[in-house]
């Protein structure tokens, strides 16, 4: 988990840094200082789960993949080649760059394909939850959602659905304290997302996002729950978005947010946690520990040292084979609007 | 009747056959549709224990079960979300609308996640889902029981648009929707449900109406009239009373508007050279003015007059009777217009 960690902030460092370089287009949605969330509550699935990411958990896409050899993990996500293309817009991309940044899925993988519609895969994730368990199948959903987008008429729908159908669908609610410009007390009237939670009759739990280990272990909490067929969950993770809603954001939200609520917000980032719990468990030595950057360091500032080597080349792959990929044809941009009939 | 449609059902002719309902017609292809498909699943509001607030679906979770005739709760956006995962995960659905009015709650789920799932992932996944409700309005419904909303949905690329007028339709239809594998708005005309004068003989064998093939209800030479849904009869009637003052009227039923069977209009136009449109809907932006728009642009050569659209007033559809009729089509404006593009 501890270089899963480092994988996904250097997925955010080096994306930032190649659209600084103008090679890429479209919107960065930062996860840095979010990854714990990704990677705890990944660690934990079958590859027979599903998953429903959203603009920021990019990492997600190819987390769920675990090409290294740190576990013995089956392939169950996407490669990180498949991702870079998407990034990139080139056909490489698993939907051959149609829709942007973090708009794809898998069927085969078993990742729902994302919207601009924010909550709007919660249904959806209920859906395939529900085939599942027709088919026999004890395959959960985890869905990914802004604290912002509980606001939302479908948050509250599906969620209500999942629970009357007992539904193996946990909601993890990314509370970055800030949805786009407006603050969490200009959209909840409550402290804690997690207490939506007592209206549907179901289990809210609450997570330190700053945490691997405490997301991974209040995530699997919500899985052994569902899959014991007790059904949904929702598990709020507290972290704070280190920059802009999008790249484009990122000057003004320098101003819209006050510095000392930044710095604070900061304060506790997902790799130096991580790093100290592995420490105190005596799983990781001092020396190992000095090797990288313990700190979330601003992405202009990191440099490919600053990373486990390891890192570095998986990402490299990807982006060579981003780089390698052809842009579609024009006459593509008509195509898949309606399935043919088969011949 | 001067000329009798040539395309009907082909068992209609059987004699001694039992005839059909619209609504037993949707009720047969449902059943059938359950039983040779395994993976096919049946949600909405009330469709389970209750059988619809129609009856469309009485009896098949009796037959089927609560874990393939769901009722769910009161959420079209959910109905629609859900079933967009159960076809993401390899299941065919039927999502029922109680009324077509109230799909607009779930209009995001259907043009944003639904009628977008094929082409965003570049053919990857495509999703056999039918939304299908009661619509329309002439039965004093008002304004949230009335409503044709078609349009909005073929605006919406990605979705097939279906409005059967006959009971023979409404079945081949709705099987035809529920093996094309793409999503599909199914608008079915509640006045239609149980009206005895329409009841049909319906082939008892697996009858199939392909998508995109309008139908010819009555064969004419002056004008042609250009429709579907209920106004189909309206059209009829008015073809009977031009006949009287010597106007001899084709009446065409689209059936299905996404994909539009473009040739039999045009067909036809080659012959009567005159075009009236009728459809429930208002008029701003309804499919009449698209219907119209297409043959201004590919067969303008063949009007010798301009066309005219018979609609729903841009109103709402309101309650009582003398307030309802007046914002509808009615026999009597569709044969003023078939007058007046004829005497052009």
């Amino acid at each position: 988990m501890f270089r899963q960690v480092y994988l996904a902030r250097y997925f955010d460092v080096r994306l930032i840094k190649e659209k600084r370089r103008g090679r890429l287009r479209g919107t960065l949605y930062s996860s840095h200082n979010q990854e714990a969330i990704l990677v705890g509550s990944l660690f934990g699935l079958k590859p027979t789960d599903w998953i429903s990411p959203i603009h920021r958990d990019m990492p997600a896409f190819f987390l769920k993949d675990i090409k290294f050899k740190w576990h013995d993990a089956t392939r169950m996500g996407m490669t990180i080649e498949q991702v870079c293309a998407q990034v990139w817009g080139k056909v490489g991309s698993p939907g051959r760059a149609r829709d942007n940044w973090s708009h794809i899925g898998s069927r085969e993988k078993r990742i729902i394909h994302s919207t601009s519609m924010l909550a709007g895969t919660i249904p959806v994730a209920a859906g395939v939850t529900y085939a599942s368990r027709l088919d026999g199948g004890d395959a959960v959903c985890l869905t990914y959602n802004g604290e912002g987008s509980t606001a939302q008429g479908i948050f509250h729908e599906a969620i209500n659905y999942a629970a009357v159908h007992k539904l193996p669908v946990i909601t993890i609610i990314e509370n970055n304290q800030w949805a786009y410009g407006t603050p969490t007390d200009l959209e909840y009237s409550q402290h804690d997302f997690a207490r939506r939670a007592d209206g549907f009759g179901i289990p809210g739990l609450i997570a330190d996002g700053q945490d691997v280990f405490d997301v991974y272990d209040k995530v699997m909490q919500a899985v052994e729950h569902a899959r014991a067929g007790n059904g949904p969950s929702i598990v709020e993770c507290k972290t704070f978005r280190a920059y802009g809603h999008g790249d484009h954001d990122d000057d003004r939200a320098a101003k819209y947010r006050p510095p000392e609520e930044i710095e604070k917000g900061r304060a506790r980032d997902p790799i130096s946690v991580c790093r100290q719990t592995l420490l105190d468990l005596g799983y990781l030595t001092a020396e190992e520990a000095d090797r990288y950057h313990a700190e979330g360091k601003h992405a202009p500032d990191a440099q490919n040292e600053d990373f486990p080597p390891e890192v570095v080349a998986y990402l490299n792959e990807g982006i060579e084979f981003a780089e390698n990929s052809p842009l579609p044809e024009a006459e593509e941009a008509a195509m898949w609007v309606f399935k043919e009939a088969s011949k | 009747m001067s000329a009798v449609a040539a395309n009907l059902a082909p068992a209609a002719q059987t004699p001694g056959a039992v005839k059909k309902n619209y609504i037993t017609a949707l009720k047969d292809a449902l059943f059938e549709e359950m039983e040779r498909n395994p993976d096919m699943i049946c949600q909405g509001e009330d469709i389970g224990i209750l059988g619809g607030a129609f009856g469309v679906t009485e009896g098949l979770q009796a037959k089927y079960g609560t874990g393939r005739v769901v009722d769910m709760p009161i959420s079209e956006a959910c109905i629609i979300g859900s079933a967009v995962g159960l076809a993401l995960a390899g299941k065919t659905v039927m999502a029922e609308m109680q009324f077509m009015d109230f799909i607009s709650c779930g209009f995001d789920q259907i043009v944003n996640m639904m009628a977008t799932y094929h082409y965003r992932t570049a053919g990857e996944v495509n999703l056999p889902i039918v939304v299908r409700g009661p619509a329309g309005a002439y039965g004093g419904g008002a304004l949230y029981h009335s409503q044709m909303n078609e349009a909005w949905f073929c605006n919406a690329p990605g979705l097939r648009v279906i409005c059967p007028s006959t009971p023979s339709d409404a079945k081949g239809l709705l099987k035809a929707a529920l093996r094309d594998g793409n999503p599909t708005i199914f608008f079915e005309i509640k006045e239609l449900y149980r009206r005895p004068s329409i009841e049909e003989v319906i082939p008892d064998e697996d009858y199939i109406i392909p998508l995109g093939k309008a139908s010819i209800r009555q064969i004419g030479s002056d004008v042609t009239l250009v429709t579907y849904g209920q106004n189909v009869y309206h059209c009829l009637a008015a073809a009977a009373e031009l006949e009287g003052l010597g106007i001899s009227a084709e009446v065409i039923d689209i059936r299905t508007l996404v994909p539009l069977d473009e040739e039999t209009i045009f067909r036809s136009l080659a012959k009567t050279n005159r075009l009236v449109v009728v459809n429930e809907a208002p008029m701003t932006c309804g499919f009449a003015g698209e219907i119209i728009a297409r043959v201004t642009e590919k067969a303008f050569d063949l009007l010798d007059a301009p066309p005219i659209r018979i609609t729903r007033l841009d109103t709402p559809v309101p309650w009582v009777k003398p307030l309802e009729l007046h914002v509808l089509p009615s026999v009597a404006k569709i044969v003023a217009a078939a007058q007046k593009v004829v005497k052009y």
